[in-house]
C-alpha cells in the first residue's frame, strides 16, 4: 500500500525526479568513460609520451571519485528533501516508523539503479562517440581502446553500488531521526545570507592579491620551477574560492545598488535572484570555475603540443624536403608543392666514401638551423663560411683539414649524408679538380623549403618511402627513420597523438562533469522558486518577460566560473612557453570546444528549470 | 467620481472538468457592481467560489460563461498578454502568503511594479516612500521580508499592491495567516487607504472581525449571491450582522 502511494507520488513529483535522474545517470556516464581509459593499461602505457602517465590517470579517478562523491551524496540527499514531507503525512496518518525507513531506502536505492543502468548505456555512448570524433580528428588510430570495457564495468557498477548503498542508508537514517512535526514543516525552512561589509573588502582584496602571485608564478615559472607550480596551484585555489565568495556577491550587490539599473523592469528581481542564487553555490562555482581550468587547460595544453609537433620536427632541420638521387615519382610530388626555395647538389659515391662538390655549396650555400646557446631554440641562417682548403673531410683526420662547424650540420643534418642514410661511409668535400679524380658515378640532392609543410603530408610521405628504400640498398637492413624531418614528424606524432587523445579526452569528461554538477545544483533548488515567479505572473509580469529573466539569471551564473576558468587557462599556458614553440596557436579549438559542452548545459537547464518553476497557463 | 463603476460582473458562469467528465459548477450566474471608492466583502462557507470569483475577476482564470468590465474594460474577451499588462496596470494583488519575493528588499518589492511598467528610476523613489508612509511601514523599507513580522509583510504587499495606482484591489484572504493583533492593524491601514485616498477594495475573508472593516459584503453560497449586507452603524454591530448570516449558513 505504502509502495503504492510513493510511486504515485514519485509520478507526481516527475519533473524533479527528472532533475535527479538526469544528475546521477551523467554522472555515471562520465565515471565509467573516465574509467574506460584510466583501465586499458596496456593502452595507456602504449600510447603515453610520459612514464608517469599511470600514476596521472590515478589522480584523475580519485579527484573523480571525491567529486562523485560528494555530487552523489548532495543528489540522494535532494532527494531526501523531496520526499520528507511526503513521509511525514504518512507517519501522521498511522506509518510506522521502520516502514517509513524501510521505504526511505529503497526508494533510494531503486532511483539508483535506474540511474547507474541508463548511466552506463550513455557513458558507452559517450565514450564510442567521443573517442571516435578525436581520433578522427587527431588522425590516431588508437589501437586497443574499447569504448565498452568489462572492468570499467565492473569497476563502475560496484562504486556506484557501494555509493547508493552508503547513501541510501544515509537518507533512511536521516528519516528515522526526524520528528513527524520537522518532517511536515520541512519545506517551509527559508535559506536566506547576509553579506558583511568589512569581511567582504578583505575577501575582495585578499583574492585579488593570491590570484596576482599565483600568475605571476605562472608567468615566471621557468625560474620558479617545482617551488612555482605549488605556488601558483595553492595561491590559485585559495584566490578563486575566495572570488566566489567575496568578490561576486560584492559585484552583484554594486550592481543591485545601481538604482537606474536596478529599476528597470525586471532587473531588480533578475539582479535580486542572482544575488541569492550566489551566496548559495559560492562553492559549487568555485569548484567549477577550477574544474573548467584544469579540462580545458588540459586540452589546450594537448592542443598545443599536437601543433608543436611540427615545430618541433623543424627544431633541426631548415630545409622541409630533401631528396637524394631523385627518381620520377620524386621530382612530380615535388612539382606538386609550393616550392620557396630549391638547390640542388651534386656527389660522387662508392663503397669507402662520399664526395661533394665544393662549387656547388659555395655557389649555393645551403640554409641551416643553428642556436647561439644550448637551451635556445634553433634560428634558420644560412651558411655563409669560407672553404678556402681544397679538400675537407667531415670528422677527424690527421691528412686532411676538417669541415668547420656550419658545414658540419649542412652536410649531416640537412644533406642528411649520415649513417641513417648511407651506412657507415666518410664524407668529405673536394674542389673541382680532385671531384674530377673520383672514379664514381655522379649523383645529386635537391634540397628544398615549402611554404606549409602540414599541406604536403601525402607527397612527403611518397619520397620518404622512395629515401628509406634507397637507404635500405646502401645499409642492406630494414630502415624505419632516416632522420629527416618529415620522418621525425611522423615519430613524434606517433608518440604524441596518443597522450594528446588521452589529454582530450579526459578534459572533456572533467567539462561534462563540472557543467553537469552546476546543472544539477541550480535544477534542484527550483522548486522553491515556483512560488516567485508564480506571485510575479498573478502580477501581471508578461510570461516572456520571465522568460527573459531565466535565461539572463542563468546566463550569469554559468558565465562567471566559466569566464574565471578560461582566464586561469590563459595565463596558465604560460607556464608550457618554455616546452611548447607557440603556446597559443589554434587555442580556439579546444575553447570551441569547451563553449559548445558549457553551452548545450546552459540551454538545457533553461529549458528545464523553465518547466519547474513557470506556472501553467489557463 | 464617487458613483461610477469599477467592477461590473454580469451573469457570469464558471463550471470545472471538460463536458465528457463530472462537470462541477462553482460559479452560477452572479451578478453584482462594486463603485470606485468602494471596499466590499465576499464571504461564504468553504466551496462556496468564493475564490473562484475572485480569479476570475482578477483575470488569472477565465469565467466560462458571463463578462466583467473593470475600469470600463471589457476583460472576458481579452488575449493571454494583454491580460498580463491589463494586471500589471488596473490590479493590485494581496494574497493569504507568499506575496513578497524573499530576495528583494521591502523597497525593491513596493517598487517592482513601477519598475515593470518602465516608470523612470527618478520617479519611484518618491512614490515608493509616499505609499509606504500611507501604511506605516517607512521605517523598515530597507529590510528583507524574512526580518520582519508577518503583520508588516501584509502591509508591505498592500503597499505594492497599492503603488502603481490601480482601479481596483483584489485580496484573497489577507489577514488568513496573521495573528489578530496584526490582521488588526492590516485591516485598519486598509481602511485608511479607502476612506483617505479614494483606494476600491474587494476582499474574500473567512474571518468576521476582518469583514466588519468593509462597508458591503456579499454572502456567496454554492455559486450564487445568497445575500448582501451594508454597514449602517458602528463596527461592531456589523461584525454581530455578520455572524447573524453565517450563523444561517450553518443550518
Ligand atoms: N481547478 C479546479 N478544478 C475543479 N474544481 C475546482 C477547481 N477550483 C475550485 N474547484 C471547486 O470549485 C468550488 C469552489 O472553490 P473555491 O476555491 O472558489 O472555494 P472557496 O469559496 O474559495 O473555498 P475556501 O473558503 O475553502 O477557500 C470547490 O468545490 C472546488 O472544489
Ligand atoms: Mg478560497
Amino acid at each position: 500500500m505504502l509502495l503504492k502511494l510513493s510511486f504515485s507520488s514519485m509520478r507526481k513529483r516527475f519533473k524533479d525526479y527528472l532533475v535527479l535522474l538526469f544528475g546521477l545517470t551523467i554522472s555515471i556516464a562520465i565515471f565509467y568513460m573516465f574509467e574506460t581509459l584510466a583501465q586499458n593499461k596496456t593502452f595507456i602505457e602504449a600510447n603515453g609520451m610520459i612514464s608517469s602517465i599511470v600514476f596521472v590517470f590515478h589522480v584523475g579517478t580519485f579527484i573523480l571519485g571525491a567529486i562523485t562523491i560528494f555530487y552523489i551524496f548532495y543528489a540522494t540527499s535532494f532527494m531526501l528533501t523531496l520526499r520528507q514531507k511526503e513521509m511525514g503525512m504518512y507517519m501522521t496518518l498511522g506509518a510506522k516508523k521502520h516502514k517509513i525507513t524501510q521505504l526511505m531506502f529503497f526508494e533510494t536505492f531503486f532511483i539508483g539503479l535506474i540511474s547507474l543502468l541508463v548511466g552506463l548505456i550513455v557513458g558507452f555512448g559517450l565514450a564510442k562517440g567521443i573517442a571516435e570524433l578525436f581520433m578522427w580528428q587527431l588522425d590516431f588510430n588508437g589501437e586497443g581502446f574499447q569504448a565498452f570495457y568489462l572492468s570499467s564495468i565492473i569497476t563502475t557498477v560496484i562504486f556506484y553500488v557501494i555509493l547508493f548503498l552508503l547513501t541510501s542508508i544515509v537518507n533512511a537514517w536521516k528519516i528515522s531521526r526526524k520528528s513527524v512535526l520537522s518532517l511536515l514543516h520541512a519545506e517551509q525552512k527559508q535559506d536566506f545570507v547576509k553579506t558583511k561589509g568589512s569581511k567582504t573588502f578583505f575577501g575582495v582584496l585578499f583574492a585579488i592579491i593570491l590570484i596576482g602571485i599565483g600568475y605571476y608564478a605562472m608567468i615566471n615559472i621557468a625560474k620558479l620551477m617545482q617551488a612555482g607550480v605549488i605556488l601558483a596551484a595553492v595561491t590559485i585555489i585559495i584566490g578563486t574560492y575566495l572570488i566566489f565568495i567575496a568578490f561576486l556577491p560584492y559585484f552583484v550587490k554594486k550592481l543591485k545598488q545601481n538604482r537606474t539599473l536596478n529599476e528597470k523592469g525586471i532587473n531588480s528581481f533578475t539582479l535580486g535572484q542572482l544575488r541569492f542564487r550566489m551566496l548559495n553555490l559560492t562553492k559549487v562555482l568555485g569548484t567549477v570555475a577550477m574544474l573548467v581550468a584544469l579540462g580545458l587547460g588540459a586540452m589546450t595544453a594537448g592542443i598545443s603540443f599536437y601543433h608543436n609537433i611540427e615545430k618541433q620536427a623543424s627544431a633541426f632541420h631548415a630545409n622541409d624536403v630533401i631528396i637524394h638521387q631523385p627518381s620520377k615519382e620524386d621530382t612530380e610530388a615535388l612539382a606538386e608543392m609550393n616550392v620557396t626555395e630549391k638547390n640542388v647538389y651534386h656527389y660522387k659515391i662508392d663503397d669507402q666514401g662520399i664526395y661533394f662538390l665544393k662549387k656547388d655549396l659555395t655557389d649555393n650555400p645551403p640554409l641551416i638551423k643553428y642556436s647561439k646557446e644550448t637551451f635556445e631554440l634553433p634560428e634558420t641562417t644560412r651558411v655563409s663560411q669560407a672553404l678556402p682548403k681544397d679538400k675537407y673531410v667531415l670528422g677527424q683526420n690527421d691528412n686532411i683539414a676538417s669541415l668547420p662547424e656550419f658545414w658540419t650540420t649542412a652536410i649531416s643534418m640537412e644533406i642528411n649524408a649520415s649513417y641513417q642514410q648511407f651506412g657507415a661511409k666518410d664524407v668529405y668535400v673536394y674542389g673541382s679538380a680532385g671531384y674530377q679524380e673520383i672514379d664514381a658515378t655522379e649523383q645529386q640532392v635537391i634540397l628544398a623549403t615549402v611554404d606549409d609543410f602540414t599541406d604536403y603530408l601525402p607527397q612527403l610521405k611518397t619520397i620518404n618511402t622512395n629515401q628509406l628504400k634507397l637507404a635500405e640498398t646502401y645499409r642492406e637492413e630494414t630502415v624505419e627513420n632516416i632522420g629527416t624531418k618529415y620522418s621525425n614528424y611522423v615519430a613524434f606524432k606517433a608518440v604524441a597523438s596518443g597522450t594528446i587523445f588521452m589529454g582530450f579526452f579526459l578534459g572533456v569528461a572533467f567539462l561534462m562533469m563540472m557543467a553537469s554538477v552546476l546543472m544539477f545544483k541550480l535544477l534542484s533548488s527550483a522548486a522553491a522558486d515556483t512560488h516567485r515567479y508564480s506571485m510575479l505572473r498573478k502580477i501581471g509580469v508578461r510570461k516572456s518577460l520571465l522568460v527573459k529573466s531565466i535565461y539572463r539569471e542563468l546566463f550569469l551564473l554559468f558565465l562567471f566560473p566559466a569566464l574565471v576558468g578560461l582566464v586561469h587557462v590563459i595565463v596558465g599556458m604560460q607556464m608550457f612557453s618554455f616546452i611548447i614553440i607557440e603556446p597559443y596557436t589554434k587555442i580556439w579549438i579546444p575553447i570551441s570546444i569547451f563553449i559548445i559542452i558549457y553551452g548545450i548545459y546552459y540551454w538545457v537547464t533553461v529549458q528545464m528549470y523553465k518547466r519547474i518553476v513557470l506556472p501553467k497557463e489557463v | 467620481m464617487m458613483n461610477q463603476t469599477v467592477v461590473n460582473v454580469k451573469d457570469i458562469h464558471k463550471v470545472f472538468g471538460k463536458r465528457s467528465e463530472n462537470q462541477y459548477h462553482a460559479l452560477n450566474g452572479v451578478t453584482f457592481d462594486i463603485k470606485a471608492g468602494e471596499f466590499v466583502g465576499i464571504m461564504g462557507p468553504s466551496g462556496a467560489g468564493k475564490t473562484t470569483l475572485l480569479n476570475v475577476i482578477s483575470t488569472l482564470d477565465k469565467p466560462t460563461d458571463g463578462t466583467i468590465e473593470i475600469a470600463g474594460t471589457n476583460i472576458t474577451s481579452m488575449k493571454q498578454r494583454q491580460l498580463a499588462d491589463f494586471r500589471s496596470e488596473q490590479l493590485g494583488f494581496i494574497f493569504q502568503d507568499f506575496n513578497l519575493l524573499e530576495n528583494l528588499t521591502i523597497y525593491e518589492n513596493i517598487a517592482l511594479p513601477l519598475s515593470l511598467q518602465g516608470v523612470p528610476s527618478r520617479k519611484i523613489k518618491p512614490s515608493v516612500v509616499e505609499v509606504a508612509k500611507k501604511l506605516g511601514i517607512e521605517t523598515i523599507l530597507e529590510k528583507y521580508p524574512v526580518t520582519v513580522s508577518g503583520g508588516q509583510k501584509q502591509r508591505a504587499a498592500a503597499a505594492r499592491a497599492l503603488v502603481h495606482e490601480p482601479a481596483i484591489i483584489l485580496a484573497d484572504e489577507p489577514t488568513g495567516a496573521l495573528d489578530s493583533k496584526s490582521a488588526k492593524s492590516l485591516m485598519e491601514a486598509m481602511v485608511h487607504l479607502n476612506e483617505n485616498h479614494d483606494v476600491s477594495i474587494m476582499m474574500v475573508t473567512h474571518d468576521p472581525l476582518s469583514a466588519s472593516y468593509c462597508e458591503r459584503i456579499l454572502f456567496i453560497h454554492d455559486g450564487a449571491l445568497y445575500k448582501e449586507i451594508h454597514r449602517n452603524g458602528s463596527r461592531s454591530e456589523f461584525h454581530h450582522q455578520i455572524l447573524d448570516v453565517l450563523a444561517d449558513f450553518a443550518e
